[in-house]
């Protein structure tokens, strides 16, 4: 009674099958040794009632062992293809035996039952050929014993033995047979031949002249070939040829643990690690790079469909011809790892804090306003409730401003933000991409607890600052409207007199007041400057602010926060810009690096009241 | 240019939607077109998300008219992807009263020519698609060396010009033109047609013996027998775009079954199964596919394709939670919003058509639709190794040429795109979000 691991292992995949097309099967097990052959037909007993009775059968007989025993299989039938099939699932030792059939005396061995049987008769033992019978055979299907394997599964049982013998040998075993030629190895002795009879026949030409008989040693020398590097070199749109040394060599880096980790959680009970690392050994397997005679298929980018070989230089008169060629491939930028960092999954909803807060109305009162932000920078882990919210009728209880801003800061940031965006996301008007992208990096630094870090402190200076101004009545997160911008104005010198009043007021809000030092920041040497960028947190668009987080938080210890920035900035408002570019003004005064050229420089010229 | 165009649309916008922040009816919503006001944006939809997905009528009611109050068609970016995913929010409420979500589609009209002008705008001014068909051909070029008589299976020709350059690239092949024969698989006759007579044309003109066989039918109902595949042909399975919509199941009919089944093996197995079976519940349909999709690529690798080449969205579109499905499809389509609006060429007009009538509905079919009708499910690269790899295929790496080709393309548009080797895959990206993913197998 020995098979009924096997039987519980086949069909922990044939369970799905069962219900993904409804199908009831009809599965039952037989024990088949070599001494005793049992027609699968005489048990009939339902597969189910095998593993109703299976917790007795175990009890009372010998104790299992979760590997495959040879000389056994088990026979189950089922609906699916071929209801009369039988599927037969065969040990692996069974498999690759070639002898499975042996005489007891002399221990001869016999692929086949017959041969054995008449074998036997040579011994005197009693000897039974089967009978030819009018009723047509049974199909027989096989299973591959690999539980990895698709085959493993009776519906994709392959149809004879031979196949599932070959299968299981080719994907699941030793590759034995090596071609001396190409050293390329093979696990069936017929492949190999195969192999070998072709081998060496093809060639490799390269444009330099070469002749190459092996593959590997082709593309190994396309790799490094100089007459290809200065065949590109002269003729650019040479496509064919050119930049063979960017792409020669076999490139296939398959990320192992790249793809082990991206595969959703749910999956790593099932598979077990070898498929995994089949799946990452099997890419490189085939580079059939053999020579082109042309260049196939260019297509044309624009519109209009271009038939002529020139197509590329076409194009670049055509349109835009200050693009460099062949930047592409070079350019796979740190973004990935970037997004990687920026984009964690389900972040994207947990953001609620952070517009509930700016977006709460004008109906609190200033002294609230005060207190609130004033807890919040001095003490560390203050729960902020919802009042702020309230309006908006969210569902989402609680707000949290858990941490003080001073604490994590400067971490937190530089983390996220070290790998700033490049420049040409800073043109980019309010990209839905940065958008995401920085809804869910508030949503991640929300979501962990600990974590923390400058935006829930960003978020915090920056709904104090909304609160503030939200007693005034105003849009302040506004760069393109020019009605906001007037209110903007129009409020400068309310905003100004309340930061005044407040710094003046009490030293709870901005530390130590005038000095604008944060007394919540001491912890690490924060050092508050003119700078007042972070006011522009909420205008400036989302590439810049970026770039200006990874100046004021990425780039060093330093804070550079300023909260009597909404002063500033206000003031600066005032002095009247209506560009865009505002926001540039504080960056360009800050490190070197971090500096967005012509734009800021050309908004600051006019505008700066620093 | 770019940035006319988008001050003109803002303006557009601005003097229609007015600042909300003074005299709206929701004076704590920020200007759309502000950056927070695009977080809020965000913010609403994800809201909106989770009572779509409870089912709370009054909440999402609310929601809609607060995010419909932001969003607008013409707005910018994360303006028009809310806009459609509002649609879709309600097209999936209005699902549970079907007579109101029938009454209301019952007039629909479908234009085919519409929908064959939209992907022709996609194809013409996203670098996506071109990127497909540049890298399939130099794959096919390189796999079919040699070969005399080569079979293509195109699961859903929408451009000729792919076939077009390939047949021009085969007629100056070193040993010669293969004979060709290209079998097209498309649910509308017209492309069919159309595709043939201008295919036969070029072949007549590059005297390359060639033969089309259209077969009107979509992937699903596809019978794999009629693609009339002769043996000694050399053949190449080419699906763009397509192949996600085999792992459309019935999860309703799945799940009960398992149900049963698991209860089945529950009680008789004393708890020898439990622990297997709900941990499978989702891993195992994962890790096979769908029982079509199954079917469809052992069917195929019965006939030793020498080549399959597979465009796919990258990404994951099909979780089990529509949470998951918003945010990943907010997450892709704000980056193909974004790509059309770098697009210098397309007309206001025709971005418009391309999102509504492309990306609107593939964002209605991932947030809408369920079970059988969800065909917008489309999966990461990594599944697609996993499911073709058990599939009994292997990868095939691209070679340089296709790649250098392809970026060269590619920079022609816009430095936002480029393109990664993950896997012996290639991932095109615009910017660092990847979009598309093509990825070369043959059969072992």
């Amino acid at each position: 009674i020995g098979f009924f691991e096997e039987t519980t292992r086949a069909t922990t995949s044939l369970k799905i099958e069962i219900l993904e097309d409804g199908l009831v099967f009809l599965i039952h097990a037989v024990f088949w040794n070599q001494r005793r052959e049992s027609k699968p037909d005489s048990t009939t007993t339902f597969f189910y009632n095998h593993f109703l009775n299976y917790s007795n059968h175990s009890s009372s007989k010998e104790k299992e062992k979760p590997t495959w025993k040879s000389k056994q299989f088990i026979v189950c039938h089922f609906s699916m293809t071929d209801p009369d099939a039988e599927v037969i699932a065969l040990s692996p030792k069974t498999l690759m035996a070639t002898n499975r059939f042996i005489c007891e005396v002399c221990n001869k061995g016999f692929q086949r039952e017959q041969n054995l049987q008449l074998h036997r008769r040579g011994h005197n033992l009693p000897w039974k050929l089967k009978q030819k019978t009018n009723k047509e055979p049974k199909r027989k299907v096989y299973l591959c014993p690999e539980p990895t394997c698709v085959h493993h599964d009776p519906s994709r049982a392959l149809g004879d033995l031979t196949g599932i013998k070959k299968h299981y040998s080719r994907k699941h075993g030793e590759k034995k047979w090596k071609c001396e030629k190409c050293s390329k190895r093979y696990a069936v002795q017929s492949d190999w031949k195969a192999h070998s009879k072709t081998c060496g026949t093809r060639e490799y030409r390269c444009d330099c002249g070469t002749l190459f008989s092996r593959r590997d040693s082709f593309i190994t020398h396309r790799a490094f070939c100089d007459a290809l590097a200065q065949e590109s070199a002269r003729h650019p749109t040479n496509l064919n040829t050119m930049g063979s040394h960017l792409f020669g060599g076999n490139n296939m880096s398959l990320g192992l643990s790249q793809l082990g980790s991206q595969i959703p959680p749910l999956q790593n009970q099932n598979p077990p690690s070898s498929n995994m690392l089949r799946l990452g050994s099997a890419g490189g397997a085939k580079f059939e790079h053999l020579i082109s005679a042309s260049n196939p298929s260019s297509f044309g980018q624009p519109p209009q469909s271009m038939h002529s070989s020139s197509l590329f230089i076409q194009d670049a008169n055509q349109g835009f011809p200050n693009k460099p060629q062949l930047h592409g491939l070079m350019q796979l930028p740190d973004l990935q790892s970037n997004s990687n960092n920026s984009s964690p999954a389900a972040s994207l909803f947990n953001l609620s804090f952070f517009p509930n807060n700016n977006s709460s109305p004008g109906g609190m009162s200033s002294g609230d306003n005060v207190n609130i932000s004033s807890t919040n920078l001095s003490s560390s882990g203050l729960l902020m409730q919802d009042q702020l919210n309230n309006s908006n009728g969210g569902s989402q209880g609680t707000t949290l401003f858990s941490t003080n801003m001073g604490d994590h800061v400067g971490s937190g940031v530089s983390s996220l933000y070290s790998n700033s965006l490049p420049p040409e996301n800073i043109t980019s008007h309010m990209s839905a991409t940065a958008l995401l992208q920085k809804a869910a990096q508030m949503g991640s630094t929300t979501s962990s607890n600990n974590s923390s870090s400058m935006l829930r402190g960003l978020a915090s200076s920056k709904s104090e600052k909304q609160n503030v101004l939200a007693n005034f009545g105003i849009s302040f997160g506004n760069d393109n409207g020019g009605e906001s911008l007037r209110s903007h104005i129009e409020s400068g010198n309310h905003l100004q007199g309340l930061m005044n009043s407040l710094a003046n007021a009490s030293s709870s809000m901005f530390g130590r007041g005038q000095d604008n030092n944060f007394g919540g920041f001491n912890g690490s040497g924060v050092t508050l400057d003119q700078h007042h960028s972070n006011t522009n947190f909420s205008t400036v668009d989302e590439a810049k602010l970026h770039q200006n987080l990874a100046v004021n938080f990425g780039g060093s210890d330093k804070l550079t926060l300023d909260f009597l920035g909404v002063g500033g900035m206000v003031r600066n408002m005032g002095g009247g810009y209506s560009q865009r570019e505002q926001h540039a003004i504080n960056m360009s005064s800050l490190e070197p690096e971090l500096k967005t050229a012509q734009q800021a420089s050309q908004a600051f010229g006019s505008t700066t009241m620093q | 240019m770019a940035r006319t165009k988008q001050e003109g649309r803002s303006s557009l916008t601005s003097s229609h939607e007015s600042s909300p922040g003074l005299g709206s009816p929701y004076p704590w919503l920020r200007s759309p077109q502000s950056e927070e006001g695009g977080l809020q944006l965000i913010e609403l939809l994800g809201e909106c998300a989770s009572h779509v997905t409870a089912r709370c009528l009054h909440s999402v009611n609310t929601r809609l008219e607060h995010i419909s109050y932001l969003a607008s068609p013409k707005g910018t970016a994360i303006q028009r992807i809310a806009s459609y995913f509002i649609e879709a929010f309600a097209d999936r409420m209005l699902k549970g009263f079907t007579g109101l979500h029938k009454a209301l589609n019952s007039t629909k009209i479908s234009s085919v020519s519409e929908e064959i002008l939209v992907q022709k705008l996609f194809y013409e001014h996203c670098p996506f698609l071109k990127f497909a068909y540049l890298i399939t051909n130099q794959a096919i070029m390189e796999a079919m060396e040699g070969e005399k008589v080569v079979h293509i299976i195109d699961l859903y020709p929408v451009e000729p010009e792919q076939w077009i350059r390939l047949l021009q690239a085969l007629s100056v092949r070193q040993e010669g033109a293969p004979h060709l024969k290209i079998t097209g698989i498309h649910e509308q006759n017209e492309v069919l047609e159309k595709m043939d007579l201008q295919l036969k044309e070029e072949a007549d003109r590059l005297s390359i013996p060639f033969q089309f066989n259209p077969i009107v039918s979509t992937i699903e109902n596809l019978d794999i027998e009629s693609l009339g595949i002769k043996t000694g042909e050399a053949l190449a399975v080419i699906s763009v775009l397509q192949l996600h919509s085999l792992l459309a199941v019935d999860e309703e009919v799945v799940r009960r079954n398992q149900q049963s089944l698991q209860q089945f093996l529950e009680t008789d197995l004393n708890h020898l199964f439990i622990a297997s079976a709900s941990s499978s519940t989702t891993s195992e349909l994962s890790l096979s596919a769908s029982p079509k999709m199954e079917s469809f690529l052992s069917s195929l690798r019965r006939f030793s394709p020498k080549l399959m080449v597979i465009t796919e969205q990258e990404a994951n579109h099909n979780g089990f939670t529509l949470i998951e499905r918003v945010h990943n499809a907010m997450k892709f389509y704000a980056a193909l919003f974004d790509c059309l609006d770098s697009t210098k060429s397309i007309a206001p007009i025709e971005q418009q058509k391309v999102e509504k009538m492309l990306f609107g509905e593939e964002i209605k079919n991932i947030v809408a639709c369920d079970g059988a009708e969800r065909k917008e499910r489309h999966e990461k690269l990594e599944k697609w190794i996993l499911w073709l790899e058990l599939a009994g295929f292997s990868r095939v790496p691209f070679s340089y040429n296709g790649r250098v080709d392809a970026s060269t393309m590619l920079q022609y548009y816009s430095d936002g795109y480029s393109f990664t080797e993950e896997n012996g895959c290639l991932v095109i990206y615009w910017h660092e979000i990847p979009l598309f993913s093509v990825s070369a197998w043959s059969f072992r």
